[in-house]
């Protein structure tokens, strides 16, 4: 119990420093909301004094005193109303993270959790079939695809499977045509918008599980309960899942738990390339137009999900492993 | 595994074949990327088609300025601070009311009460709006004849509709009834349609039965998907957009100036020496090549933008204003500043070189392309450049603020006045550290602003022309700031169905799709494939 107690205190030190950070880290960008305002709209030629007051007036940026801006923001953190997005004016923070969330978990999520599993699992095959191809293959493999940078798989696929063979559509969640329903047609037409983003995360991200669990799995195959179990005559799979895997898989829990939390901050490279609107592709078009209430909202909720994924993995580590606890 | 034989892969249109032939597939409007169903022309985030749906009184062609009759039919200045118009009787609104003028004073007075969605600043120039018949007139707070164009270029909507609106600054509008060429059609967050308005005023003029606009987020889309009309800078467009189907084609004519910007609040940038030596330095030719693929021109000295403002130049400033790179003539006026030439560095006074920051939005690759060929030009004669890249918003800030030394910036187009305006008008003159919209330079001088003033106050032409050649005189001579090439207008026409489209042959409008212009250009175009009438 004074193990979880403090645990929790230091959770909400960190949340408490974490939230405020985020206050103040987008203020200290040069330059306003309504100068990002400004600059887009100078690009298709000089912008009088009239439309600078006219955008002023329309985002009302920044009111009040530093000080003041930021009791506000802290109400509206407990409150959870962000208030009116400035780059998007005047759509409200939370009704555009309530639309870009759902596509981000959904893909990103899959994803991390499918990437896990399969990694964790050729990884324990590649550790306990050490020296074969079963080994080489995925080792190899596996650390030269997590070398790939995110982005250049993307465009890759994207120009390949999208644009010279056609296979995928390239850009967006569903077909233009379509409104998003509860039907298979709608369904089968956003999975098919889903799969080179959900591929490009999925051959990006696989390797990193694979190489941990079978450099994790290959430790404590060399420990004396592993021979010991096997002196005893049991079964490879016993011994491999049951023995070496389920002490093995320790760190990479962590790593999930870390990946798990960070699914909402979406993948914000991967849904830029394909145009999927997710978080992702909100949080880069709100720190491009230096907007505070939409930055503020996802950065406080990335963190706060790091945080609490972190926290769950700390108790969860206690519960696992009785050291931790002492 | 996949292997390339080329080093290229010609990626060609795929034009959706269910796309009929009255019906025009548009890339006008970006997804961010679903849309907001904002149909307001008075937020900067509205739908860009909001702005074909919504008519402004006057057209005006952003580049020559030609004004074109369009919710007014005319309009005449009694004296420089009135404005009298007539408002069409045939227009009407797209739920079958008519248009009118009570309409348009209601616009102006809402903009009135409601200043955060005056974007175009009407009411800076308007004292009282009055309504007599199908008349309306402005009386102006001075005399103000270019408050014309502002005040024609308002888009105007229906009383019957927004005065029922709580806060027209915050509304999304979302069923539009403008009286526009186009009602709103079928909408989703990934694409919208439009429909021809069979009772459009002009709809006699409009072949066009439909439009799509899908939300478009990469330059790949634009060229692949069969567009008719597409507005983007697109590197290599003979191999990319042209390459990309036989019909395809492209317009790219001036529409502003790129140029740098001294900072005359910082030494020593108020020396006109200095300056003209910079100027005396630089190649145009090679910056506007370098920046802008060769697809644009350099520029002179006048502020004008040529061929499109050809009327207005002064014919005794020599080769059109057209500055040639002369290192010598340049090293002759840094000596008049104090600085001489010692191996290859310009030292001044002080024994140390010439140095200086050249500032440029990150991000904007032509405008850091002719910052680095600049940084390259001028060290030939001994000037170091370092150059600072700020993000577009922190650039703004900086020379809105005058922390800079040398900026490069976009200046001119629009109205003669508006341009010498913003760029001489020591009245948006504030020390560095302020902020302001214009002048960034922090230019003053007395003999400009009095030119700027008699030029506000007359509406006789011949004064207007008189005036606009001695404030292209004080640019040439006084270089406030140091023209460099012409910023484009990126049309990409595609004529398998549509044609018609602004050309240099036939420039009557800009080739962008965005704001009012498409208005004019729908007008125009004619079905390829139509039973010819």
């Amino acid at each position: 119990m004074k193990y979880i107690a403090g645990k929790l205190g230091l959770f909400v030190l960190t949340l408490w420093a974490a939230v405020t950070l985020n206050f103040f880290l987008p203020r200290l960008m040069p330059g306003s909301p309504a100068d990002a305002a400004i600059a887009k709209l100078s690009q298709n030629g000089p912008v009088t004094e009239a439309t600078r007051a006219a955008i002023e007036a329309q985002l009302g940026v920044p009111d009040g005193s530093l000080w003041e801006q930021y009791l506000a923001y802290l109400r509206q953190v407990v409150t959870l109303d962000f208030g009116v997005s400035y780059t998007f004016y005047p759509q409200t923070v939370s009704s555009m993270v309530s639309t870009a969330l759902p596509y981000t978990i959904i893909l990103v999520g899959v994803v991390t959790i499918v990437a896990f599993i399969l990694g964790t699992l050729i990884g324990v095959a590649a550790a306990w079939k050490r020296g074969t191809w079963l080994d080489s293959l995925p080792t190899l493999g596996g650390s030269f695809m997590s070398t790939f940078p995110y982005f250049w798989t993307a465009l890759l696929l994207l120009f390949f499977a999208g644009y010279v063979l056609h296979w995928f559509p390239t850009t967006g969640a569903y077909s233009a045509t379509t409104t998003p329903a509860f039907t298979p047609a709608f369904i089968g037409d956003a999975l098919l918008h889903a799969a080179l983003p959900a591929l490009t995360i999925l051959v990006t991200s696989l390797g990193g599980w694979i190489i941990g669990m079978r450099n994790a799995m290959i430790n404590t195959l060399g420990d004396d309960y592993v021979t010991f179990a096997e002196a005893n005559g049991l079964r490879g799979g016993t011994v491999a899942i049951r023995y070496a895997a389920r002490n093995a898989i320790l760190p990479n829990l962590t790593g999930f738990g870390l990946a798990l939390g960070g699914v909402v901050g979406g993948s914000i490279l991967v849904e830029q390339v394909f145009g999927y609107p997710g978080i992702g592709y909100l949080l880069f078009n709100a720190v491009i137009g230096q907007d505070y209430p939409l930055m503020q909202a996802l950065f406080l909720m990335i963190t706060v999900s790091v945080l609490v994924a972190n926290f769950l993995v700390d108790i969860l580590y206690g519960v696992l492993d009785p050291r931790t606890r002492r | 595994m996949l292997v390339a034989t080329g080093c290229s892969i010609q990626v060609t249109s795929q034009p959706d074949p269910t796309i009929p032939d009255d019906t025009m597939l548009i890339n006008a409007d970006r997804g961010n990327p679903l849309f907001d169903r904002n149909f307001n022309p008075y937020l900067t985030n509205t739908r860009t088609a909001s702005r074909w749906m919504y008519e402004p009184l006057i057209m005006i062609n952003p580049l020559d300025n030609e004004q074109t009759p369009w919710l007014a039919t005319d309009w005449t200045l009694p004296d420089a601070d009135t404005i009298e118009m007539t408002i069409r009787d045939d227009a009407e609104w797209s739920d079958g009311e008519p248009l009118t003028a009570d309409d348009v004073a209601f616009t102006f007075e809402m903009l009135k009460e409601y200043p955060a969605i005056d974007i175009k600043g009407a009411w800076q120039h308007i004292d009282t709006v009055e309504v007599d018949g199908d008349t309306i007139t402005f009386e102006l707070l001075t005399d103000d004849v270019p408050a014309l164009p502002i005040i024609g270029a308002t888009y105007i909507v229906p009383e019957h509709i927004w005065s029922e609106v709580e806060d027209p600054a915050t509304w999304r509008n979302e069923d539009p009834i403008g009286s526009g060429p186009f009602t709103l059609g079928n909408y989703n967050q990934q694409q919208y349609s439009m429909d021809k308005n069979e009772d459009y005023w002009q709809a006699d003029s409009v072949e066009i039965e439909h439009l799509i606009l899908p939300a478009t987020n990469t330059q790949l889309d634009t060229v692949t998907r069969g567009y008719d009309w597409a507005y983007s800078f697109i590197s290599d467009v003979e191999g990319t957009w042209g390459a990309a189907s036989e019909s395809n084609t492209w317009w790219f004519p001036p529409i502003g100036i790129i140029g740098l910007i001294p900072n005359h609040d910082v030494a020593p940038f108020d020396d006109v020496h200095v300056r003209r030596g910079i100027s005396l330095a630089l190649e145009r030719a090679a910056i506007a090549d370098s920046a802008s693929e060769g697809y644009m021109e350099p520029a002179g000295q006048t502020g004008l933008i040529l061929p499109n403002q050809e009327d207005q130049l002064d014919p005794t400033i020599p080769d059109s204003g057209m500055i040639e790179q002369d290192t010598d003539a340049a090293l002759a006026e840094f000596e008049q500043a104090g600085y001489t030439l010692e191996g290859d560095r310009l030292v001044g006074a002080d024994g140390e070189q010439f140095s200086f920051s050249l500032t440029t939005a990150n991000g904007y690759s032509d405008w850091t392309r002719a910052a680095q060929e600049v940084q390259r030009q001028l060290r030939g004669v001994g000037i170091e450049v370092n150059l600072s890249l700020p993000q577009p918003a922190g650039y703004q800030q900086a020379i809105a603020n005058g922390d800079f030394e040398v900026a490069i910036g976009g200046m001119g187009g629009g109205y003669v006045y508006q341009a010498y305006n913003s760029l001489l008008s020591s009245e948006f003159y504030v020390p560095v550290g302020e902020t302001t919209a214009n002048n960034f330079a922090r230019y003053q001088n007395p003999a400009a602003d009095e030119l700027l003033a008699e030029l506000k106050a007359t509406p006789d032409p011949a004064e207007q022309l008189e005036l606009s050649h001695a404030l292209q005189n004080i640019v040439y001579d006084d270089l406030p700031v140091i023209g460099m090439y012409y910023g484009g207008s990126w049309g990409l026409f595609n004529d398998a169905k549509f044609t018609g489209w602004p050309s240099e042959e036939d420039p009557y409008m800009a080739p962008q799709n965005y704001d009012s212009a498409p208005l004019m250009i729908f007008t125009r175009l004619k079905l390829a494939n139509g039973d010819d009438q």
